[in-house]
């Protein structure tokens, strides 16, 4: 076999791997596409043609779903959630980045540390706490949760983008005339925005896609979207019409997302930490 | 305008000293270069003058003001960075109006200083373009336009030209001469170039393990070294250090060649110094010795012979129209007028 021939025939698998992994990715994607036009009939027949209804999106939002409540609590509690958590990350970060703090690398590591432990495992004194100080099943309750799960992701990945700014640059700007937090509106967070901005939509991704502790610690009022899924269980068994309707309410905004960041999201996975 | 008082200037990072105990007076509108090899403190010194950098101990006088305990901006001080330091997300303009916008002048006096310190680095066609979009030398120009856009104290210039190609650096270097003598404010250089130095200084501070081994004009530092250490750094090719000891007058090489007279007593050990320039070449015979050439370089300007000395190498310096070979023999003479001596344990000079 010639060089050339042995190119072709890897570009050729390569091309077919490539083919396959998108295959398996977006047939479920495809398939919940289609479920949420079917009717409840035709939802278990394998048809690819059939008359689309948009009947299961108006369905979803009726009672007894009600899925624009809780439309409304999972876009207020990743919204806080973000708002609240990439100031304080972006602070902690430049802290940690630019300054040498006693015990800078424990504090670090332990930061990093509760993200390996398994929510499972602090769920129930969560809700024991949660339920004696009146947090249960309110918005203000997972915002807080949700800031202790989004902090240590945010901390970290800002810290790379911030690590990344020359600290020449800021030192010329120090020389120049500003104050230390001049430093920081001027220069840093203009120089890493796109960094600020991947970490915010990482952030509300996270939180908005938070199932375990939403599921445990809400109920009634602040339910959001994941745990909403779980409402289409009926007596004839799983809806998947309505299910799928819903998966697409809640997958639209991040596909949004992403294509409005795609290409900060790609410079700052690249620039910062996460690479 | 004003002068630069260190007294005693300290730097210690635990058991590293990056600056030990050092005193500098620097005069008002004085030009001083502080050179030396990296780690030698020449970048620390400049930083604790900035204030980016603490010191552990001793005290920065600019003007008739103790700076220590202040931050950097408000010692009144511009800095040139190496790295030049831009702003990536402004444009040329705003990256030199930046040090009047923050220091809060006045809106309509920003315009016309900007353009003014942009024409003095013949910047003014790219003011509305960033950073991104300019070539190194061009970076260079902005950096130094931020800095000139006000009238500080003190220029800080801390290795502006290293990051330069070669041929730019050389045009950059008049520039920046020409720069600093219209503009007549007391400038620190920093660089570990012997040719920016030996040009653009009014004084030169040589600094090695954080000590000021000679202070003096380009002059004194070139023709008058203090040490061994300031006469093997300065100068390109690096001076001859020829081992070897003083007996009746006459030094004498380690291979008991006896190569020449100076005035200096009786010791075993000794190292001569002599520069490549000092040693004249002539046909085998006619010089003070007759050497074989190990390598024969044309530089264009003047050639360059590296020659076997006994067991040592020897570089000097021929007619630009002289052409020689690899192993031929030549005569070399010693110009008694500018040697140097100097002892081998406490390298200082000795005189001749």
């Amino acid at each position: 076999m010639t060089g050339k021939q042995r190119q072709r025939l890897l570009g050729t698998v390569q091309v077919s791997l490539i083919l396959a992994a998108i295959f398996v990715m977006l047939v479920p994607i495809a398939w919940i596409f289609l479920a949420a036009f079917k009717t409840h009939v035709d939802v278990y027949q394998l048809k690819l043609f059939f008359t689309p209804t948009l009947e299961n999106f108006g369905t979803v939002f009726d009672d007894p779903y009600r899925l624009g409540e809780k439309l409304f609590n999972s876009t207020i509690v990743a919204l806080v959630t973000v708002v609240i958590a990439i100031p304080i990350a972006t602070l902690a970060a430049y802290s940690f980045s630019r300054f040498s703090l006693r015990g800078e690398t424990l504090m670090l590591v332990i930061i990093l540390a509760t993200q390996f432990v398994p929510a499972v495992v602090i769920i129930l004194p969560f809700f024991v706490m949660f339920r004696d100080i009146g947090l249960l099943d309110t918005r203000l309750g997972l915002i807080l949760v949700n800031l202790a799960i989004v902090m240590p992701f945010a901390i970290w990945m800002i810290k790379g983008f911030i690590d990344g700014i020359p600290m020449d640059t800021e030192e010329a700007a120090m020389v120049d005339g500003s104050s230390r937090l001049q430093v920081i509106r001027n220069i840093v967070l203009p120089m890493a925005a796109p960094g600020l901005l991947t970490s915010g939509i990482f952030c509300f991704i996270i939180a908005w896609n938070e199932f375990l502790f939403a599921l445990i610690l809400t109920n009634k009022d602040a339910v959001t979207l994941p745990i909403g899924l779980a409402l289409f269980k009926g007596e004839e068994g799983d809806l998947w019409n309505l299910l799928s309707a819903a998966g697409i309410i809640i997958m639209a905004p991040m596909f949004v997302l992403a294509l409005m960041i795609r290409k900060y999201f790609v410079q700052g996975m690249t620039m910062g930490a996460v690479r | 305008m004003a002068e630069v008082h260190l007294k005693n200037l300290t730097k210690r990072w635990g058991d590293f000293i990056g600056v030990d105990d050092q005193s500098l007076h620097i005069a008002d509108q004085e030009f001083l270069v502080l050179l030396g090899p990296s780690g030698c403190g020449k970048t620390t010194t400049m930083r604790m003058i900035a204030g980016l950098e603490d010191p552990t101990g001793g005290e920065i006088w600019i003007g008739d003001r103790m700076v220590n305990d202040d931050l950097p901006k408000n010692r009144d001080v511009a800095m040139v960075f190496q790295n030049y330091g831009l702003y990536p997300h402004m444009t040329i303009f705003d990256n030199i109006a930046y040090p009047l916008r923050v220091r809060g002048v006045a809106k309509a006096e920003i315009g016309p200083r900007v353009e003014k310190a942009a024409a003095q680095v013949e910047l003014t066609e790219f003011l509305h373009r960033k950073p991104k979009a300019l070539s190194g030398g061009q970076r260079q120009r902005v950096a130094l336009a931020r800095a000139i856009v006000r009238t500080p104290k003190v220029f800080l210039m801390d290795e502006p030209l290293s990051n330069l190609d070669a041929k730019l650096r050389v045009t950059m270097r008049a520039e920046l001469k020409h720069l600093s003598r219209a503009l007549k404010i007391t400038t620190v250089y920093v660089t570990h170039d012997q040719i920016e130095a030996m040009t653009l200084a009014d004084r030169v501070a040589v600094m090695r393990h954080g000590v000021i081994q000679q202070l003096g004009t380009p002059d004194e530092i070139y023709n008058d070294p203090a040490n061994l250490f300031v006469a093997g750094f300065i100068g390109s090719p690096a001076m001859n250090l020829i081992n070897g000891s003083v007996q009746d007058g006459m030094f004498v090489t380690t291979g008991g060649t006896r190569l020449v007279k100076v005035k200096a007593a009786d010791r075993a050990r000794a190292i001569l110094g002599v520069r490549a320039d000092d040693l004249t070449v002539h046909e085998a015979g006619q010089g003070d010795i007759d050497v074989t050439i190990y390598a024969f370089e044309n530089t264009g300007e003047s050639t360059l012979l590296t020659v076997q000395w006994g067991k040592q190498r020897v570089i000097a310096r021929g007619d630009r129209h002289l052409r020689k070979d690899q192993d031929d023999v030549v005569g070399i003479r010693l110009n008694s007028d500018h040697l140097y001596l100097f002892d081998p344990e406490t390298e200082q000079r000795i005189d001749v």
